[in-house]
């Protein structure tokens, strides 16, 4: 098992007061709580601080924690025999046979064995937290208080999940890989690796969330399984930008283009197609792709805008800048006629 | 590596009474009921506007009442600041909506030929 410095991850000594213990809770989920955080790991660092004060602003077991004596981060260890008697749960049994195979329910025969709840192997697998969690008297714990179990509903997990323009488009496969805790017959927590696949269907787009029932943690006792929650994100693609299921490109046209008027091939996460660019096209002017955008999960998919852009050839050789020239002695064409109206105040 | 094909649904796609919402949430039906009669979680709107039966809550209850869920727990907040947080957070939530949709409007800032 790894140790964790609760004290260290709360930034506080070893001997701080409750008050501190607290304090110091408050001002890190104001900063790391992923609800209100634009932290880029919030989610993360919000696990630990959130698993530190539940077991440091429990006095019961801050005592257990404090007994486990002080290691390094990080540092494999085991609590010493002396622990495990001292502090460890008694009564879930650990007779070899397993009576029916079936889950608790119930009728957990607890309170009848002095040994200690854990096994001989009980430390591998388990995270520190499931460790206190088993301190907590009652609920799930595998306590063996009798048959004071309670049915539990498993946990909700949320997971954010960056995919492209192109899995939106066609939809994709994402592999989980989730690390849950999960109660087993005697009511002992334990670490279960759970790998699968999850198909994104099409029509996912950015802040878009989907509930996967019965994916989160497993229910305790009857208690029904958790969810699994996934908020869906876009990564940023070279040439599409997504608002829901619209998606806008950058059509740039040179500015005899713009003025004549002309036919260009645009890109679409369906393929490419010919955009007619009327005459006389101005800059910033949107100009819309039915249909062509990110398809929803139902109804049609939204629509593809090209935003047109009018960029000028940085070099240019004697004959174009002649005929620049030329034009620009024929024009009449006053860009800024509004300017001389409005905006001077100056008598 | 166990393939499995999971079932996934929408947000969009829940339409769920109040102890439904409950039961998602790990909420009391309390609590819930309460941040109902301030506004913080709405219902959906029938489309007559007159209430057909129990009311039925979509999407956005269920992203304020996960939410309320979590800050209630992870915060100690009562049920004042609850509706005044939700409130909040679903203003900013609307904001960074805007700010994304007009960046994808506006040109982008790479470097052209």
């Amino acid at each position: 098992m790894k140790y964790k410095d609760y004290y260290a991850i709360l930034g506080l000594e070893r001997g701080a007061t409750e008050d501190a213990i607290k304090k110091a809770y408050r001002r890190l989920a104001r900063k790391y709580h992923p609800d209100v955080s634009k932290e880029a790991n919030a989610e993360e660092k919000f696990k630990e601080v959130a698993e530190a004060y539940q077991t440091l602003k429990d006095a019961d077991k801050r005592k257990a924690y404090d007994a486990l004596g002080s290691h390094a981060a990080g540092q494999e260890f085991e609590p010493p025999p002396d622990w495990q008697q001292q502090w460890a749960p008694r009564g879930g049994q650990q007779s070899g046979a397993r009576s029916g195979g079936q889950r608790a329910g119930g009728q957990s025969p607890g309170g009848q064995g002095g040994e200690s709840a854990f096994s001989s192997d009980g430390f591998e697998g388990l995270d520190l937290s499931d460790l206190f969690e088993r301190l907590r008297g009652g609920a799930g714990g595998g306590s063996g208080r009798g048959g004071a179990r309670v049915s539990m509903p498993g946990q909700d997990y949320e997971i954010a999940v960056p995919i492209t323009i192109a899995d939106a488009y066609g939809g994709t496969e994402i592999d989980l890989d989730l690390n849950m805790p999960e109660y087993d017959a005697q009511g002992q927590v334990r670490r279960v690796p759970h790998a699968f696949k999850a198909r994104i269907p099409r029509g996912a787009t950015d802040g878009q969330r989907l509930r996967v029932p019965g994916k989160g943690g497993k229910g305790f006792n009857g208690g029904r399984n958790g969810d699994l929650y996934l908020n869906i994100s876009l990564r940023p693609h070279a040439l599409y930008r997504a608002t829901g299921h619209d998606l806008y490109l950058d059509l740039p046209l040179a500015p005899w283009e713009a003025v004549l008027g002309t036919s260009v091939e645009v890109p679409t996460p369906g393929g490419a197609v010919r955009l007619k660019i009327p005459a006389g096209t101005q800059a910033g002017q949107h100009l819309r792709l039915p249909a062509r955008g990110l398809p929803r999960p139902k109804g049609e998919p939204g629509d593809l805008y090209a935003v047109v852009l009018i960029v000028v050839p940085s070099v240019l050789d004697e004959a174009q800048r002649a005929l620049y020239r030329q034009l620009q002695e024929t024009s009449t064409f006053e860009p800024r006629a509004h300017f001389s109206e409005e905006g001077s105040y100056a008598s | 590596m166990r393939v499995e094909l999971t079932e996934m649904i929408w947000f969009e796609e829940h339409v769920v009474t109040l102890s439904e919402l409950g039961e998602l949430t790990g909420l009391p039906e309390a609590t819930l009921a309460e941040l109902v009669s301030c506004g913080a979680i709405e219902p959906i709107e029938t489309a007559g506007g007159e209430p057909v039966g129990e009311p039925r809550f979509g999407a956005s209850a269920l992203v304020a009442a996960r939410h309320a869920r979590r800050l209630r727990e992870d915060f100690e907040l009562d049920t004042q600041a609850l509706p005044l947080v939700l409130g909040l957070l679903d203003r900013i939530d609307a904001l960074e909506q805007q700010l994304r949709s007009l960046r994808a409007r506006s040109p982008g800032r790479r470097s052209l030929p």
